[in-house]
């Protein structure tokens, strides 16, 4: 057991220095750099008068972002440059060389609560609400209403997640039953309320874009314990039990408890998929989490703050992994750990 | 049932699916359509429209014409933009103004395509203009033609989705018969490989791709294909590795069949219709995350018409009232998504009526 932990952790990092790399060398591709990027901002803000010094300034911004050796004034190799990184993320200085590390986990700091308020709330949402549909499912597999179940799972499975924003927006914000809000995490003038209001303006604001990047999640956790459910209630230990006289609820129980337990390795990989949706999810509500960081960070190819997004988002899934290969085995003894 | 007509074994006497794998393909077709209902065939017909659509469009659904004979001289402008050249009007006319002041019985003709709207032609006199005859699907909000837009949309099916799922399933479907089939060192490779690829950041990379790394196309396939290759690597890897226990196989191997032989003819012909399933769904994934980033406004197909984009004008006019705007493009969305899905399922059937 602790051999196994071990060999996954030695494993995680060698993921992790993969995963950075290939990153890196994705962001490097961009035809403009970030110096590029920077003075054509700032020329367009500024107009003029940057035309004749612009040759330097990309200079001195490309030896300050570390692309340019200092002494030589030449293009530092790749390799190298990943190396330096390397060595800044190890000390947690994801900023670059020069950059200002207070702010960066600042930002990150400020979107952390947003997104792990919208993260864990889908996630709990689609886990449980998604076992519980699907085992309710799994029991009346092969009855009459299972074909529309199956179409509305679907409908659910098909429709992307910025088509359902808009239509549930549009349907419970704007046009037709104006309840719930459409933007943002707090009302305008919340911070005078008591704290019960407060507490209860917060979960009513989020209670659309929890909604939106669950339901993706939750189908899919729902589809696949349906038909585990469905393929226990025919294992012959089922039938034995039946055949004994043992009582219904008793036999549901034992089918449940054996259907439901790969969940927990499918909850590992539902991670990445929340990951994903949190980029579209609070580009729609106008939420300051991670994904919007990350939309900015990409619109601005701001790459020091795209790297440590990438670490960040990396390390919290492959300790997702690592943890529904634990909880898969505390759930179900017959499972082997293998590395 | 074989004794009813004939003798016993004759090939005419074989019932059923038997009969349909050997004989007239019209009898196949008869056969299928037998077993799957009609929505199963509909949605199968209905991506081959829309990517015949996706690849035709400008010769569909363009306002210049497809033949053209100006000043006594052919032309064929709309063939011209299927090829990617923009065409010239002539007179220093733009195609539609001339077409629309050609003289009946004069020397000139144009012959325009099905669908007389282009794209990208604007109209303000049929500004946010609803459904009607003419224009079924609508007009948007700078007077285009919605239905235009929406056959040009479907080219990204065409473009990104079919290539991208492609990429994946041959580099996927290779590695994993590769690892299953040789076991040791080159499956642990591949796995952690696989393992590396689950844990990106998918929708990041494809964003960046998309909005820096040049045209974009090349590289959104590139990334698409990355993200699709575990899915197919890990079903076919878990496939081969009971089938490669299989009697034949040791047949096969001790009579000398080479080891590329007996992947391609033995073991993959086996996983055909588990790749066709994965195949299905991540054509669903792909059309979602084309559209999801032509919606978040950093499509490679910026200029082009495509559905996210679409949508994302759209959004704020249904607010307005104006729901053509959103509904069709949205509906062409949902509608090919639920295709692929709905031939994913019909896939897995009917390879667990075969006992794959």
């Amino acid at each position: 057991m602790r051999r196994w932990l071990l060999i996954r952790l030695l494993w995680l990092v060698v993921t992790l220095l993969g995963i950075t790399f290939v990153t890196f060398v994705v962001l490097d591709r961009a035809p403009v750099d970030r110096a590029d990027l920077q003075l054509e901002r700032a020329a367009v803000q500024e107009g003029g008068e940057w035309a004749h010094s612009r040759a330097h300034s990309l200079l001195r911004l490309r030896v300050q972002y570390g692309m340019v050796d200092p002494v030589t004034l030449e293009q530092r190799p790749l390799l190298q440059r990943y190396v330096a990184w390397l060595e800044n993320a190890v000390q947690l200085r994801f900023a670059g060389p020069e950059g200002d590390h207070g702010a960066l986990w600042r930002r990150l700091g400020q979107a952390l609560p947003v997104t792990m308020w919208l993260g864990t709330l889908a996630l709990l949402l689609s886990v449980v609400g998604g076992t519980a549909l699907g085992a309710w499912l799994g029991l009346r597999a092969g009855r009459g209403g299972d074909r529309w179940a199956s179409v509305l799972l679907l409908f659910g499975a098909g429709i992307p997640e910025f088509l359902l924003a808009t239509l549930l927006t549009l349907g419970l914000a704007v046009l037709w039953l104006p309840i719930l809000p459409a933007s943002g995490l707090r009302s305008p003038g919340a911070e005078h309320w008591t704290l019960p209001w407060q507490v209860f303006d917060f979960a009513w604001h989020l209670v659309l874009p929890v909604t939106v990047m669950a339901i993706g999640p939750l189908v899919m956790v729902a589809r696949f314990v349906r038909d585990s459910v469905a393929t226990v209630m025919r294992a012959p230990f089922v039938q034995n039990l039946r055949a004994l006289g043992v009582e219904r609820d008793v036999v549901v129980w034992r089918a449940l408890r054996h259907g439901c337990a790969p969940v927990a390795t499918l909850a590992g990989s539902l991670l990445p998929m929340l990951v994903g949706g949190s980029i579209v999810v609070e580009q729609m509500f106008s939420l300051d989490g991670f994904g919007h960081l990350a939309y900015r960070a990409v619109m601005e190819q701001d790459q020091p703050m795209l790297m440590a997004l990438v670490v960040i988002g990396s390390v919290v899934t492959l300790l997702a992994l690592i943890a529904s290969d634990l909880l898969h085995r505390a759930v179900d003894a017959r499972v082997r750990l293998s590395p | 049932m074989s004794t009813l007509d004939g003798t016993p074994g004759t090939p005419s006497a074989a019932s059923g699916r038997e009969a349909a794998v050997g004989e007239s393909p019209a009898l196949m077709v008869r056969q299928t359509m037998a077993d799957d209902a009609w929505w199963r065939c509909v949605s199968s017909w209905f991506l081959v429209v829309a990517m015949l659509a996706g690849l035709f469009a400008p010769v569909l659904a363009n306002d210049v014409p497809l033949v053209a004979k100006v000043d006594g001289v052919w032309s064929f402008p709309a063939f011209a933009d299927l090829v990617g050249e923009p065409p010239v009007g002539p007179h220093d006319l733009s195609w539609k103004q001339w077409w629309a002041r050609l003289p009946v019985d004069g020397p000139d003709f144009a012959w325009m395509p099905p669908w007389p709207y282009g794209p990208d032609e604007v109209d303000p006199s049929r500004d946010r203009l609803g459904p009607c005859l003419a224009h079924p699907f609508g007009n948007d909000d700078t007077g285009r033609d919605v239905l235009a837009r929406v056959v040009h949309g479907a080219a990204a099916l065409v473009e990104l989705v079919l290539p991208a799922v492609l990429l994946g399933m041959v580099v996927g479907t290779l590695l994993g018969a590769w690892a299953g089939y040789r076991r040791g060192l080159v499956e642990v490779l591949v796995q952690r490989t696989i393992e590396l690829f689950l844990c990106f950041p998918t929708l990041l990379f494809l964003m960046f791709a998309a909005a820096f790394l040049g045209d974009g196309r090349i590289w959104l396939v590139l990334v698409m294909a990355a993200m699709f290759w575990t899915s197919f690597a890990r079903i076919v890897r878990g496939a081969v590795l009971s089938l490669r226990e299989r009697d034949y196989v040791l047949v096969a191997r001790s009579l000398g069949v080479s080891e590329w032989r007996i992947l391609t003819h033995h073991l993959l012909p086996q996983v055909k219709s588990q790749v066709g399933v994965t195949a299905a769904f991540c054509a669903a994934a792909a059309v979602v995350a084309e559209s999801t980033l032509s919606f978040l406004g950093i499509g490679a197909r910026e200029s082009l018409a495509s559905w996210g984009a679409m949508l994302r004008q759209g959004n704020q006019q249904v607010v307005l009232g104006h729901w053509h705007v959103w509904f069709f493009p949205a509906a062409s969305i949902v509608v090919v998504v639920m295709a692929c899905h709905v031939q994913a399922e019909r896939l897995r059937r009917r390879a667990s009526e075969a006992g794959v």
